[in-house]
C-alpha cells in the first residue's frame, strides 16, 4: 500500500513537470500552428533567470516569479523580429525557432562556462506521513500545475481573449473581418506561451540543476506529448504530456515484478515509452483528441 | 559566485566561454599557440594538448587546459627542460570523438608535437589514441581517473585506477558497518569496468551487492531506485550516475530521507567541483576516493594550489583530482624528467624507455612513480568525506599500486 501512495505520487510529480513543460509548447502550437523547436531555451532562460536573481544576492522564489514575466517579454520581443514574418511558412518558422534555440543554449552555455549548477528549492526537503516522506518541492510543482492548467483552460474557454484566440485559429480571415487583430493576438499567444516555459524551468531547475542542454533533455518527449495528444486543441497536448509524464516513472517500476525485471532495464523503459507512444499515434494519427472544444 | 561570471559583457563572455583567455595566444587555423618567452638554439620542446575546450565536457577540459599552462609556465620560469623551454599547442577536441580524430592529426602532422597529453572521456581515449600513438608514432599521455585495462604500448595512464580508487574506500567502508550495497550507474563503460573492481572488493570484503543498475545518462527520474534503495535495507549507495543524472538522483534519494535514515553514499569523481552541481545538504557526509583533495596537509601541493590561484584568479576551472588536472600536471612532469633522464633526446623510443621509470618526488597529493611495464602511476590516495563543502581528510594511502597491465 505504501509502495503504491508512494509510486502515485512520484508519477503525478513528473507528469505535472511534463505538463507545465508541454504547456508553452501546446499554446503555440495549437493556437497559431508554429512548432516552437526553441521550446527547450526557453525553459532554460526561465531556469537561467533564477540563476541570475541567486547571483545578485536575490532569493530564489523572487526569479522564480520573474521567470515567467520576464521569458513572456521576451518571447514577445523574438515573435516581433522574426517569427511575425515566417507565418506564411510554417517550416521557415520551425528552422528559425531552431536558430534561435541554438543561439539561447550556446550563450547560455558560455555564460555559465559550460558547468552544471545546483539551484535551491526555495522550500527544500520533504514532509513525513507516517512513515512515508514526500518532497515539498515535487508537491508545490504540483499544485502550481493544477492551478496553472485550470487558469489556462478558464482563460481560453471563459473569457473574450480566449473566444478570440479560438476564433482566430478557427478561421483567421472571418476573425480579421470580424476586427479583431490577429497580429496583436499571434504576439500575445506567442509570448504566453513563452511565459509558461520560463515558469516551467524556473519551477523545475531545482530539482534537476542548471546546464545549458536542460531543455533539450525535454524537448524530445515534449513533442511526443504533442503528436500523442493531437494539435489544434490545448486540452490535446496536456493529455499527451500527463501520460508520456506518467510513463517516465511508471515504467521504471515494470522491473519491480518478478519475473519481468531481467527483460526490462532501466534503459529499455526509457525505449518502451516511445514505443507504447508510437504505437497510439499509429491507431489514432491524430493523437487522442483531435478536435475538441478549444 | 564570483563577480565576474554575472552580466553579460563581451570580455566576461569570453572568459566565460572558455579558457583561452591567457595573454600570449598566436592563432594558426584552428590551432593555438602558446609560445614561451625566451628562445633556444635548438627550438622549443613541443608539447600537445589535444582537450575537450567546447562542448558539453568543456569545464573539465578548461581545467586541464589552465593546468596545462601553469605547469609549463613553472618549468619555463625556472629554466626549461635542460634549457629548452617548451612551447604548447592546443588542439579543440570539442567533446566529440569525430572532430577530435582530425584535430589530433593536425598536431601530429602539422605542428609535428614531441608528446600529446588530453582526453577526457574513454570515448575520446579510444578516438585519438590510434592516430597519436600507431599512425602518428607519437607519445600519448591520458590524465583523466578511469575504468583501467589500457594497455597499448607507448601510452601512459597519469590518472587514477579502479584498483587505486576502490582498494581503499570499499573495504574501509565495510569496516564502519556498511554490508549492503547498491550500484546505481549510468550506462557506459566507465561504470562497468569500476563496478567490476568495486564488485569483487565488496564480496572479497564480507559485503553484499543488492543491484547494479545501469540508467541512460540523462534519465531524469529515479524513484523506482531510490524506492528499492529505501525497501531492500541498502547501507551504502556506491554511486556511479553522472550529471545530467546525477542531480535528480542525488535530489530523489535525499528526499526520500536515506542519509537521515542512517544510510551512506560514495561517488569517486566527486572533488571539490562537487558542492556547485550538488547542493551542501545532499552532499553532506558523502564519500569520494582520489588522489588528492584540496585539504590535503602537504605543503607542495598547498604551495601549487596558492599558485595556480595566482594564476587564474577567481577562475570557475578548478585544479582538482575529479576532472583530470591532477594527471595533467604528473602527466607534463613525469615526461620532464623522462627527458632530463635522455639527456635532452627527444625520440618517441628513448623517452618511452625512461617514462617506464620515471618518478616526480612531489606532486599535487605527493609523489608520483610510473610502474615499470603498465604505462600505469602509483601514487596516493585519500578517502575524503564530505563536510561543510569541504572534504575532510579522512585517510591517507602511499603510493597504491594501480594493479593495470599485468604489473605490480
Amino acid at each position: 500500500m505504501d509502495a503504491a501512495i508512494k509510486l502515485v505520487f512520484d508519477i503525478l510529480a513528473f507528469a505535472s513537470i511534463m505538463v507545465l513543460v508541454v504547456s508553452g509548447l501546446a499554446v503555440i502550437a495549437s493556437l497559431m500552428g508554429i512548432f516552437n523547436l526553441g521550446h527547450g531555451e526557453f525553459v532554460l532562460l526561465g531556469a537561467y533567470t533564477v540563476y541570475v536573481f541567486r547571483g545578485e544576492g536575490l532569493p530564489e522564489w523572487s526569479g522564480m516569479l520573474a521567470a515567467p514575466i520576464l521569458v513572456g517579454i521576451f518571447g514577445l520581443l523574438i515573435e516581433a523580429s522574426a517569427i511575425r514574418r515566417l507565418y506564411k511558412s510554417p517550416i521557415t518558422a520551425m528552422l528559425a525557432t531552431y536558430a534561435i534555440g541554438l543561439i539561447i543554449r550556446e550563450v547560455v552555455r558560455g555564460l555559465i562556462g559550460g558547468q552544471y549548477y545546483s539551484i535551491d528549492e526555495p522550500i527544500p526537503g520533504a514532509f513525513l506521513v507516517g512513515d512515508l516522506s514526500f518532497s515539498i518541492w515535487r508537491t508545490v510543482i504540483i499544485g502550481t500545475t493544477v492551478v496553472v492548467m485550470a487558469g489556462c483552460f478558464l482563460l481560453l474557454t471563459r473569457t473574450t481573449i480566449g473566444l478570440q484566440v479560438r476564433g482566430a485559429l478557427e478561421n483567421p480571415s472571418l476573425a480579421r473581418a470580424s476586427g479583431v487583430s490577429t497580429t496583436k493576438l499571434y504576439s500575445m499567444t506567442f509570448a504566453f506561451g513563452a511565459a509558461l516555459a520560463g515558469l516551467a524551468g524556473a519551477l523545475m531547475v531545482p530539482l534537476f540543476s542548471l546546464s545549458a542542454d536542460l531543455g533539450v533533455r525535454f524537448l524530445v518527449q515534449a513533442f511526443l506529448s504533442v503528436m500523442l495528444g493531437g494539435v489544434g486543441t490545448f486540452e490535446g497536448p496536456i493529455l499527451g504530456a500527463a501520460m508520456i509524464g506518467s510513463m517516465v516513472p511508471g515504467f521504471q517500476w515494470l522491473r519491480e515484478i518478478p519475473g519481468v525485471a531481467v527483460a526490462v532495464s532501466p534503459v529499455f523503459a526509457e525505449v518502451l515509452v516511445f514505443v507504447v507512444a508510437l504505437t497510439i499515434v499509429k491507431f489514432r494519427p491524430n493523437g487522442l483528441i483531435s478536435k475538441g472544444r478549444i | 559566485m564570483s563577480k565576474a561570471n554575472k552580466g553579460l559583457s563581451r570580455r566576461g563572455f569570453l572568459k566565460g566561454a572558455s579558457a583561452l583567455s591567457a595573454a600570449g595566444w598566436v592563432a594558426a587555423g584552428s590551432t593555438w599557440v602558446l609560445k614561451p618567452e625566451w628562445a633556444h638554439a635548438q627550438g622549443p620542446i613541443k608539447m600537445g594538448i589535444a582537450t575537450d575546450i567546447t562542448g558539453a565536457i568543456a569545464p573539465g577540459g578548461n581545467s586541464n587546459w589552465q593546468v596545462a599552462q601553469f605547469t609549463v609556465k613553472k618549468i619555463n620560469d625556472s629554466g626549461g627542460i635542460l634549457g629548452r623551454p617548451v612551447e604548447l599547442v592546443l588542439e579543440d577536441t570539442a567533446s566529440d570523438p569525430g572532430t577530435a580524430v582530425g584535430n589530433v592529426r593536425r598536431l601530429v602532422q602539422q605542428a609535428e608535437v614531441d608528446v600529446i597529453l588530453g582526453g577526457i572521456t574513454s570515448a575520446m581515449r579510444e578516438a585519438i589514441k590510434n592516430p597519436i600513438v600507431r599512425r602518428g608514432k607519437t607519445l600519448y599521455l591520458y590524465p583523466q581517473l578511469y575504468e583501467g585495462q589500457e594497455c597499448t604500448p607507448f601510452l601512459w595512464c597519469t590518472g587514477p585506477t579502479p584498483a587505486q580508487q576502490c582498494s581503499e574506500l570499499l573495504p574501509y567502508l565495510i569496516k564502519q558497518g556498511n554490508k549492503r550495497f547498491a550500484m546505481p550507474s549510468a550506462n557506459y563503460i566507465w561504470p562497468q569496468l569500476l563496478n567490476e573492481w568495486a564488485r569483487r572488493v565488496i564480496e572479497e570484503n564480507g559485503g553484499e551487492i543488492v543491484f547494479e543498475e545501469y540508467y541512460p545518462l540523462d534519465q531524469l527520474e529515479y524513484s523506482a531506485t531510490v524506492s528499492k534503495i529505501m525497501n531492500e535495507g541498502v547501507d551504502h549507495v556506491f554511486n556511479t550516475v553522472i550529471p545530467p543524472g546525477l542531480q535528480a538522483f542525488t535530489k530523489q534519494l535525499y528526499e526520500a530521507g536515506f542519509q537521515d535514515k542512517g544510510g551512506t553514499s560514495s561517488c569517486v569523481y566527486f572533488d571539490e567541483n562537487a558542492v556547485n552541481y550538488v547542493p551542501q545538504r545532499e552532499l553532506e557526509g558523502v564519500y569520494s576516493c582520489l588522489d588528492w583533495f584540496h585539504t590535503v596537509k602537504d605543503p607542495f601541493s598547498e604551495q601549487l594550489l596558492k599558485e595556480y590561484a595566482e594564476m587564474f584568479p577567481d577562475t570557475k576551472y578548478l585544479f582538482s583530482a575529479g576532472t583530470g588536472s591532477t594527471g595533467m600536471y604528473r602527466g607534463i612532469k613525469l615526461y620532464e624528467q623522462s627527458v632530463i633522464a635522455t639527456n635532452g633526446d627527444l625520440a618517441r623510443d628513448a623517452v618511452a624507455g625512461a617514462l617506464d621509470s620515471a618518478s616526480i618526488p612531489e606532486g599535487p597529493g605527493g609523489p608520483a612513480k610510473v610502474v615499470p611495464g603498465s604505462g600505469h602511476v602509483a601514487m596516493n590516495m585519500y578517502i575524503g568525506r564530505a563536510k561543510g563543502g569541504q572534504w575532510d581528510i579522512i585517510s591517507e594511502a602511499k603510493m597504491v599500486d594501480p594493479d593495470e597491465c599485468g604489473k605490480t
